[in-house]
């Protein structure tokens, strides 16, 4: 279907630690210029994966190529071409907010002054600041900003907003994403990992769920929520037993019933209206949602 | 003009885009010719992904509803479906079928229907007399 290289190709990814499987045989593309989801619980793989992706790791087993090359053999062209930004960040307290930026500028091909200046501007960070003084959102966004001035053609987040003031975060995050992708966009891809998925819940194109070290499911973000969907229907008198094609039964109160549904909506959908029901409506699930329906369907909350 | 999404409603949300513009365009609440917000401020403001935005101008300009001048921005094209009418009547064809199917499930007769579907035929009319006056 893609003619281009992924940028990001995990095959068989496995990352032991001791006897503990982190990483456990996982599968994972990503095409350019798309916004990728990686989430998962704590403790399920996720930042062991990525530090795979950044030669911070060596693989156990399997095969990790970033544009298509080594991450481990062509360490420098590949990270040249990366920009990554850790759950906590860390800057030299002594420096203040311009030097920090010089500093990282300098390490550089390119940057973007323009996009520093829009973006220091429109998150009201003064330059002289010295960067220990800064409080954790405001050392976030310093993250984003030199991370996204080299214009790298892949932006690797990882848990960009945990820790930080619900407000704020999404609205930031937005703003970065888009002022990222605002030139190029074919070439300029995310990469975000996270377990705060509501946030990133209309910037996703793609998501993979990692549970156990495993890809246990990757999607479209828009056929996913074609896929699951919550039906509610309600009956003159209580409908009794119906079959539902295996659909999970999420409630069912006298006269009542909510359903999950994975895939099969209009079947579910058709053997219900055979009953005639008073009301039938079904919603999307959103991913958040959907994750939590993958890993246990038993805690959708009807 | 305004959108209104849902991630709720399981329809893909570059199509909600598409399917917005094109009955804001049906009734005359775009003109021939308005310009269409660019794309990152309306991702911005919609908080979705430019990539959604980019493919719904994509899919709303394949269907001749806007044309794309480069560095000036996507414009409301001039009434001319690039379809020939079998075509157009399929594609309604499918739209109509839902809504026959949801009478159906509403329990709305024949009769019925056709009065709302004159109903609101009238009503868009009424919409691009307003807006044209």
């Amino acid at each position: 279907m893609h003619s281009e290289s992924p940028i990001i190709d995990i095959e068989q990814l496995v990352r032991r630690y001791g006897r503990t499987d982190a990483v456990a045989g996982l599968n994972l593309q990503v095409q350019p210029g798309r916004c990728y989801g990686f989430f998962g619980r704590n403790g399920a793989g996720k930042t062991t994966t990525i530090k795979c992706l950044l030669n911070l790791l060596r693989p156990t087993a399997g095969a990790v190529r970033m544009f298509g090359l080594d991450p481990a053999r062509h360490e420098v062209a590949v990270k040249s071409r990366i920009a990554y930004v850790p759950d906590a960040v860390a800057f030299y307290p002594w420096m203040s907010v311009r030097d920090t930026l010089d500093y990282f500028a300098g390490f550089r091909a390119r940057w973007n002054a323009q996009t520093e200046r829009a973006l220091l501007d429109q998150f009201r960070l003064d330059v002289r600041q010295k960067t220990s003084h800064l409080s954790k959102g405001q050392r976030t966004q310093l993250a984003l900003i030199t991370a996204i001035c080299p214009e790298p053609e892949l932006l690797v987040l990882d848990e960009p907003t945990s820790g930080l003031d619900p407000i704020v975060r999404r609205e930031f995050i937005q703003t970065v994403i888009g002022a990222y992708q605002d030139a190029d966009p074919e070439r300029r891809t995310v990469f975000v990992s996270t377990h705060l998925i509501s946030e990133f819940e209309g910037l996703i194109d793609q998501f993979t769920i990692i549970e156990g070290g495993r890809d246990v499911l990757t999607m479209e973000a828009d056929a996913a929520r074609e896929r699951y969907q919550k039906i509610h229907a309600r009956f003159a008198q209580e409908p009794g037993a119906i079959d539902l094609a295996g659909a999970h039964v999420l409630r069912q109160q006298g006269r009542e019933l909510e359903i999950l549904v994975n895939g099969n909506s209009r079947d579910v959908m058709d053997r219900l209206k055979a009953r005639s029901p008073l009301t039938l409506t079904s919603e999307a699930l959103s991913l958040e949602e959907i994750f939590v329906a993958t890993l246990s369907p038993r805690e959708v909350v009807a | 003009m305004r959108f209104q999404l849902s991630f709720r409603s399981g329809k893909p949300v570059y199509l909600q885009l598409v399917d917005q513009v094109k009955a804001a365009a049906a009734s005359g609440a775009l003109a021939a010719g308005e310009p269409l917000p660019s794309i990152r401020p309306l991702a911005e403001e919609l908080r979705v992904n430019r990539n959604t935005v980019a493919k719904a101008y994509a899919e709303l300009e394949n269907q001749g509803v806007i044309q794309t001048f480069a560095g000036k921005g996507c414009f409301v094209s001039a009434n001319n479906s690039p379809y020939n009418k079998a075509v157009r009547v399929e594609l309604l064809t499918e739209r109509m079928d839902d809504a026959v199917v949801q009478a159906h499930h509403l329990q709305v007769g024949r009769a019925e229907f056709l009065r709302v579907a004159e109903h609101r035929f009238d009503a868009f009319q009424h919409q691009r007399d307003r807006t044209t006056r």
